[in-house]
């Protein structure tokens, strides 16, 4: 009964979470409902758009397009490939062909001067950007007319480094893409918008990222970032240590998930985790017991199933629906309520895959693999079978342990 | 060269995704020519039966619709996207046995065909129309024997002649007999779902109309084929 009572305990924890996020999340969005996120700047600066591709990520015609409708007077857009048979490739060209007065550049090149291949994309593009501001922005987010406007009015501040966005996770059609967009419509806002909010940690979203050449060439530019998995929060961190502030937009922009399987939402948060695992260390451990539906079954199968347990369980997992719900509907996701239901086994695939970080330090990113180590820094996968996968999970949990320590 | 799938199912048949939604699949992946070709099952048998009861056919009674869905779809995909959608059909014969079976493809059809006439009428009908004939994986399968459709190949001296390509590759299946036979081949998703958009693809050199594309098939000359992976 004691072990009952201990988890109860740290599920009240994760419910005071829960009622924290909805806090934090309601700070966030109250501009949205009240117009303000409609105030635009007083100067126009020019910005070069940067897009590293690879790939077909859901509605891609449709997410680039959104960017060529922007209503802002001088922008260019940089989409960067690394060779003509990537898909994608086609479809920038249609894009381009469907607006020849945009200033568009498509850049083909092949660059491998890193290991994460997002900043081997982003490097020869920025060196075609024409513009001082420069911004960096994922294929796989659509946006509305407003969204350039709106992030660049808080580059007016010349204390401000960098801008980044709450995202929404939109048009789920299958499990893994309603999971994927339930996740991050509830935990993953929740957490950046608490984390903003109540402990000021620099929380940088690297589907979008407003910056300026000279603060990005200050922390050493993409080449400095060009082995880190997490590069958007190496380059929030960095430009926090300069002493320029880090702000996140409330101008949500939408995460388009259309047909994900259920494993490619399960690898996704695996590699997130083993992300945050490695730059968060003891700090992780905060997300399990964060996690009230994953901690509140846990006595249904640590212990004799009673009403008790049943009732904690049910209870606990009601509440988040009801959460998921609210932060949805405050996100204006546009989502079938009926869908909040899964709510609660997605909690549950996520408890499990809380654990994967601890036990592997592997990652397999847009078909590349790798190991993570501290703070996300990338070394090639060596390719030496099972055998030696034992050991190197054993000194994998002895590092972080170490670190952990100092 | 433009990219192109000429075998693609909807919810008119057994397809998962509606039509409207496969049309944006497709123009989001930044294909140039796709065709529409939901099945018309032959209703003579009971398994043909069972797909007329469930409305997993095209019949000649939603035929117009179908067709007139297809153009609105397409005239909103060449504005949007720059694609050609040609409407076509999968003329399903379905028996028990995989040797009497048989699927082929009718594009840029204009009026309905039943499955269920012999043959020889159907290829007329289909050249009445100036509609384009394509056999439809016509050789074994890998781990879908029950699937398959053996008909038209093992009477290919006598049929070839009134068909336009073959399909050489049908999603992830190779068929090489078809290219050691010289016989003129394209290749398609056969899709039914979201993950079949990755599969083998045809490439064409030509211009982006229906009857350009229907001379380079039946020509066989400035094809391609791709395996169409993200």
């Amino acid at each position: 009964m004691i072990i009952f009572w201990i988890l109860a305990g740290i599920t009240l924890f994760g419910i005071i979470g829960y009622l924290l996020q909805i806090a934090a999340v309601r700070s966030y969005t109250a501009p949205l409902h009240s117009g303000e996120s409609m105030r635009f700047p007083r100067s126009f600066s020019p910005v070069s758009i940067l897009k590293p591709l690879k790939g077909l990520d859901d509605g891609l015609f449709d997410n680039l397009e959104s960017f060529c409708n922007l209503d802002y007077p001088a922008y260019e857009l940089i989409f960067a490939l690394q060779n003509r048979n990537d898909p994608a490739y086609k479809v920038v060209g249609k894009i381009k062909d469907k607006y020849p007065l945009k200033d568009i550049t498509i850049v083909v090149e092949h660059c491998n001067e890193g290991l994460n291949p997002k900043v081997n994309n982003l490097i020869p593009a920025y060196a075609r950007a024409k513009y001082d501001l420069i911004l960096i922005s994922d294929s796989n987010v659509r946006v509305e007319a407003d969204y350039l406007g709106e992030i660049s009015r808080h580059m007016e501040d010349p204390s401000v480094g960098l801008v980044s966005n709450l995202i929404r996770g939109m048009s789920g059609r299958s499990l893994g893409a309603v999971m994927e967009n339930l996740h991050l419509n509830s935990f993953i806002v929740g957490s950046v918008c608490f984390l903003d909010k109540y402990l000021k940690m620099p929380c940088v979203i690297g589907k979008s990222m407003l910056m300026r050449k000279t603060e990005l060439e200050a922390i050493g530019g993409f080449r400095s970032v060009k082995d880190f998995l997490a590069e958007d929060y190496i380059i929030g961190e960095r430009i926090h240590r300069l002493g320029k502030r880090v702000v996140l937009s409330s101008h949500l922009i939408n995460n388009i998930n259309e047909y994900w399987g259920i494993k490619r939402f399960v690898n996704r948060h695996t590699r997130w985790g083993k992300l945050r695992w490695q730059i968060g260390g003891a700090k992780y451990i905060s997300e399990l017991a964060g996690n009230a539906v994953f901690i509140s079954f846990m006595p249904l199968v640590l212990m004799p199933i009673s009403w008790l347990s049943l009732l904690l369980a049910a209870t606990v997992s009601a509440l988040k629906i009801a959460h998921d719900y609210y932060i949805g509907k405050k996100l204006c996701a546009d989502m079938n309520p009926l869908l909040y239901l899964l709510s609660p086994i997605k909690d549950l695939i996520i408890g499990v895959a809380w654990f994967v970080p601890i036990l592997s330090s592997t990652v397999a990113w847009r078909g590349n693999r790798y190991i993570i180590g501290k703070d996300s820094l990338l070394s090639p996968y060596p390719e030496k079978g099972r055998a030696v996968r034992g050991p190197r999970i054993v000194t994998a949990i002895r590092t972080r342990l170490a670190w952990s320590k100092t | 060269m433009l990219l192109c799938d000429f075998h693609i199912h909807t919810t008119y048949s057994d397809g998962s995704v509606e039509l409207r939604r496969t049309i944006d699949l497709f123009g989001q992946a930044g294909f140039d020519v796709i065709a529409i070709t939901d099945h018309a099952v032959n209703g003579d048998n009971p398994v043909g039966k069972l797909a007329h009861r469930f409305k997993y056919s095209i019949t000649a009674a939603n035929f117009g619709q179908y067709m007139a869905h297809i153009r609105e779809e397409a005239e909103r995909a060449l504005d949007k996207y720059g694609m050609l959608v040609i409407p076509g059909i999968e003329i399903t014969k379905n028996h028990l046995t995989t040797d009497n079976s048989a699927h082929m493809l009718i594009i840029d059809i204009k009026d309905f065909i039943p499955a269920c006439i012999s043959y020889e009428e159907i290829f007329l009908e289909a050249k009445k129309q100036n509609a384009l004939t394509i056999a439809c994986h016509p050789h074994y399968m890998s781990a879908k024997s029950d699937r398959d459709t053996l008909f038209l190949w093992n009477n290919r001296d006598k049929y070839a002649r009134y068909i336009d390509a073959w399909e050489i590759a049908n999603r992830d299946d190779v068929f090489n007999v078809i290219s050691l036979k010289k016989y003129p081949y394209i290749a398609n998703s056969d899709f039914h779902k979201p993950r079949h958009l990755y599969s083998w693809k045809t490439l064409l050199n030509c211009t982006k109309d229906t009857d350009a594309v229907k001379q380079c098939i039946k020509h066989n000359k400035g094809v391609a084929l791709t395996l169409f992976r993200n």
